[in-house]
């Protein structure tokens, strides 16, 4: 609806959340020592008992050079970030793999939109459709379909379907519900007064699609697109660990679990969560553009 | 939309005709499984398929008439139909092709596995939901609810907390899995950790947004009455957030148990669906991994129907 | 002007007992009953009445938004599907019905975008449908930007961009204050002038009516019927001036007593 109240003031601007932002960061900066001698102390203990020689005496002082830390110390994260990312598109470097996850995760993404527009399509126009599938569409929302991911992937093998396309398909598969839903619930959501004012014009109904339902159901598309895209980047990770895989994140943490080598999981504990901030923020700047004609939130 | 229903309402059937036709359809195809069951492999595989697809399309117009109208059966009939057609014409496929079962098991072979492991699925069950999902949903619940409280008391924290935890909520959390398991160990407490994270984002933000959207009317009427704020948040702020609190109790119920499914993908000490879902598909016993996602499903479908009848019943009291 | 319009002489709309029941879930609704009501070209005819009176009904009808369930409606000379099909009406709704997405120039182009009109003229043809409206400055803006008045002008011409012979007003002001009503009645009433079209325009307001009208249609509820027709003396073109002539007094209480009539 339009009925905007008579011309509203621009929202006031809020004051900028920086320095607060900054705030809390460096508390979680403090936090963090004292947590990571605690958390690291008690295995450093344990080591030096076993009679380890760790080039260190006491427990808390073996806190920051254990090889295996529950929580690494800077040094050793500033070690294990350059080793892993340095250089960045060498096929063992965590970027790399970052971007070839993000890759299959946006393939799938925009498979998952081009059949969900078609799925939201038929819901619309036939319901009996709706009354036969969108029972089990919402319920496979709240089902663990992820965890047909390790068996998607098998059977994808078994098929031939090789590389980077199984782990598209299975993040298209994850992403696939949320947005066929969303896209559903955006082609219903034109007004009656503005089907009707479709109908004083005699448009057709593929003009009734095109110039009204597709463009009013576009901030539909977005909100579910970005619900999709963290699942489906779990999707593809995990797509990647049932695999074998020779390249992506989920490659990585997977041999890394197996080596036990904790300051390698944390870094690319923070590859993959950048990934998929990136990849939200991706969608959102790509909303941004394409639906300018929305008042800034 | 209009223009479909209408057409279809146009169309002279009857939908009488609708339950018949379904009837037709799902007994013909139980009947094709049943033949198939007496040889091992049909030597010619593509006859059958056509009376799969045969019987598939009388059901598809079992389904549409019986989908007309505003009758509950009309509701409830063709959802209801489509899974049992579904199932049936997935049996006689899988059986006329002779599918392995370590490929794509029958669904027959699937309730068969789902009842021979029932109590080993009952007890991956107990420690994926109860102590990993559940407990995660309460403990990220509560730590959510206590955070939001202090955001909102605090302006300060609010601008400080409330941008990261937009952030973290796009964080897939197979990236923290692996470090939460290597630092608290493979037993279930990792992954009820785990969960407990991620239901607190959701909730944080929700709550803090509910708590905020009180009208300011209202509040001006309570500061008319001299209101404590205690009164105040009785009142008028609760009230006015538990709408926006359930909402992210619902995404989060179902969130909760994905993410214990997921997380044991990363370790644990032998229990647990996703551990179970794991170690068979590495053996292609996949009538196991169907059998475990079909309890995870009904899990997964009755919490979710769960927490939203908690908030039909809360809403409404209040 | 449309070379479509019929010749003077026929009336525009001609509505002959005309009957439209709703099947409700506890039985129907009667919402209009033996209507009878003549419009000639070039007239500008109000429907007044209470809520749920069936004014809403009655130019759903005309538009073929809804067929009836009895009697007889002619527009522009043939049945009103026929009329929507030669796109002969222009519908102004309640609300101004917007598409978010578009800014104010290419709502005003969305017919001309729905009738494929040749693609040169569709924006020649907004911007002045813009001018006539007074919002040439805006053509940029989107829904959101303009207040609630705007908005509805915008809708108006939008209604009036593929110049249709008839325009069909449902409480367009409704949701305005006073001051801003009053001064797009006064465009209104400019723009019938210049355009010459008919103007069905349905209103809560007895002084709305009867300073915009030609004729005035009384209409009361509970079978929805028309209770009787004004027709409205005041001399052309009309000003705030006209507001205090005598006769806009007299026929306010005329149509006041007709209200109340039906009231009884
Ligand atoms: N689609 C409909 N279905 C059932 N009843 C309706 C429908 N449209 C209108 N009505 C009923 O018809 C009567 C007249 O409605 P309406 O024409 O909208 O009144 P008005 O515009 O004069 O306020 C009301 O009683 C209303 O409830
Ligand atoms: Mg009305």
């Amino acid at each position: 609806m339009t009925a905007a109240p008579a011309n509203l003031p621009r929202p006031a601007r809020r004051p900028s959340n920086l320095l607060p932002m900054l705030g809390v960061a460096l508390a979680a900066l403090l936090l963090y020592w004292p947590l990571m001698l605690w958390a690291n102390s008690g295995q450093a203990a344990r080591s030096l008992a076993s009679g380890a020689d760790l080039g260190c005496t006491t427990a808390l002082a073996c806190a920051t050079q254990l090889r295996n830390p529950v929580i690494p110390a800077p040094g050793q994260f500033a070690t294990g970030f350059t080793s892993l990312s340095v250089p960045p598109l060498a096929p063992t470097s965590a970027p790399y793999n970052a971007l070839v996850t993000g890759g299959e995760t946006l393939l799938g993404l925009a498979l998952a939109s081009v059949l969900g527009l078609v799925l939201a399509t038929l819901l619309v126009r036939s319901r009996s459709f709706e009354r036969a599938t969108l029972p089990w569409l919402v319920a496979s929302q709240t089902v663990p379909i992820v965890a047909l991911a390790p068996m998607l992937a098998v059977l994808l093998g078994q098929y031939g379907v090789q590389g980077f396309l199984p782990k598209a398909i299975i993040a298209a598969y994850i992403a696939f519900f949320p947005i066929a839903i969303g896209m559903a619930q955006g082609l219903r959501s034109p007004d009656p007064l503005q089907l009707d004012l479709m109908r004083t014009y005699r448009a057709s109904p593929a003009q009734v699609f095109g110039l009204l339902q597709v463009p009013a159901s576009l901030p539909y598309l977005f909100t579910s697109l970005k619900v999709a895209a963290t699942a489906a980047l779990v999707g593809s990770i995990v797509a990647e660990i049932s695999t074998i895989s020779f390249s992506g994140l989920g490659k990585m943490l997977a041999e890394n679990s197996r080596a036990s080598d904790t300051v390698a999981l944390w870094v690319i504990m923070i590859y993959g969560a950048a990934l998929g901030i990136v990849l939200v923020a991706l969608i959102g700047g790509l909303e941004r553009l394409v639906t300018r004609w929305r008042p800034p939130a | 939309m209009t223009q479909g229903s209408m057409q279809i309402a146009a169309l002279p059937v009857r939908s009488g005709f609708g339950l018949p036709l379904l009837l037709l359809s799902a007994a013909g195809l139980l009947g094709l499984s049943v033949l198939l069951a007496g040889q091992a492999a049909p030597a010619l595989a593509w006859p059958w398929l056509l009376g799969v697809v045969a019987l598939l399309l009388v059901g598809a117009v079992g389904i549409r008439q019986s989908a007309q109208g505003e009758s509950r059966t009309a509701r409830i009939l063709p959802a209801a139909a489509t899974l049992i057609l579904a199932v049936l014409a997935a049996e006689a496929i899988l059986r006329a092709y002779a599918v392995p079962t370590g490929l794509i098991p029958a669904p027959s072979k699937v309730a068969q596995s789902l009842w021979a492991a029932r109590t080993v699925l009952l007890q991956d069950a107990y420690y994926t939901f109860v102590l990993e999902a559940l407990l995660g949903f309460v403990v990220g619940t509560l730590a959510g609810l206590g955070l939001a409280l202090l955001a909102v008391r605090f302006r300060i924290l609010e601008r400080g907390v409330l941008p990261y935890a937009a952030l973290l909520s796009s964080v897939p959390i197979v990236a923290l899995a692996p470090v939460v398991i290597k630092a608290a160990g493979l037993g279930w407490p990792s992954k009820t950790i785990i969960v407990a994270i991620t239901v607190l984002f959701p909730v944080v933000i929700n709550a803090v947004r509910g708590l905020q959207s009180a009208q300011p009317m209202h509040l001006d009427l309570m500061h008319s009455y001299a209101a404590s704020p205690a009164q105040i948040f009785r009142e008028v702020r609760w009230p006015s957030a538990l709408p926006f609190i359930f909402t992210a109790l619902r995404v989060s119920s179902t969130l909760a148990l994905i993410n214990a499914i997921v997380a044991e993908f990363f370790g644990t000490e032998g229990h647990g669906l996703g551990f179970r879902i794991q170690i068979e598909v590495g053996r292609f016993g996949l009538d196991i991994v169907w059998a475990a996602i079909v309890v995870a499903s009904v899990i997964g479908i009755s919490f979710y129907l769960f927490i939203s009848a908690l908030e039909r019943f809360v809403l409404r009291r209040n | 002007m449309t070379a479509s319009r019929p010749t003077s002489d026929a009336p525009i709309v001609s509505v002959r007992d005309l009957q439209m029941i709703f099947p409700t879930p506890g039985g129907q609704t009667v919402a209009l009953q033996d209507a009878n009501l003549q419009i000639m070209p070039g007239e500008f005819i109000s429907l007044i009445g209470p809520s749920g009176c069936g004014k809403t009904t009655l130019l759903r009808l005309m538009a073929d938004l809804i067929q009836p369930t009895g009697g007889e409606l002619l527009v522009n000379g043939g049945t009103p599907r026929k009329a929507r099909e030669n796109r002969a009406y222009g519908y102004v709704f309640q609300a101004p019905a917007l598409m978010e997405w578009r800014n104010v120039l290419n709502n005003v182009k969305l017919p001309l975008d729905v009738m494929n009109t040749p693609k040169a003229e569709r924006d020649s043809r907004a911007r002045e449908m813009l001018k006539l409206v007074g919002l040439e400055k805006f053509e940029r803006s989107y829904p959101w930007q303009l207040s609630g008045g705007m908005q509805q002008r915008v809708s108006i011409a939008r209604a009036l961009a593929f110049d249709p012979p008839l325009l069909f007003m449902d409480e367009p002001f409704g949701a305005l204050d006073e001051i801003t009503r009053e001064n797009l009645n006064l465009e209104l009433l400019r723009l019938w002038r210049e355009t010459g079209k008919t103007v069905v325009f349905v209103t809560h307001s007895i002084s709305e009516a009867v300073f915009l009208s030609t004729r005035v249609v009384v209409m009361t509820a509970r079978p929805g019927k028309i209770e009787g027709i004004v027709d409205i003396g005041l001399p052309h073109p009309r000003s705030d001036d006209s507001r205090e002539d005598p006769r806009f007094f007299e026929y306010a209480t005329q149509i006041r007593e007709l209200l109340k009539k039906g009231h009884s």
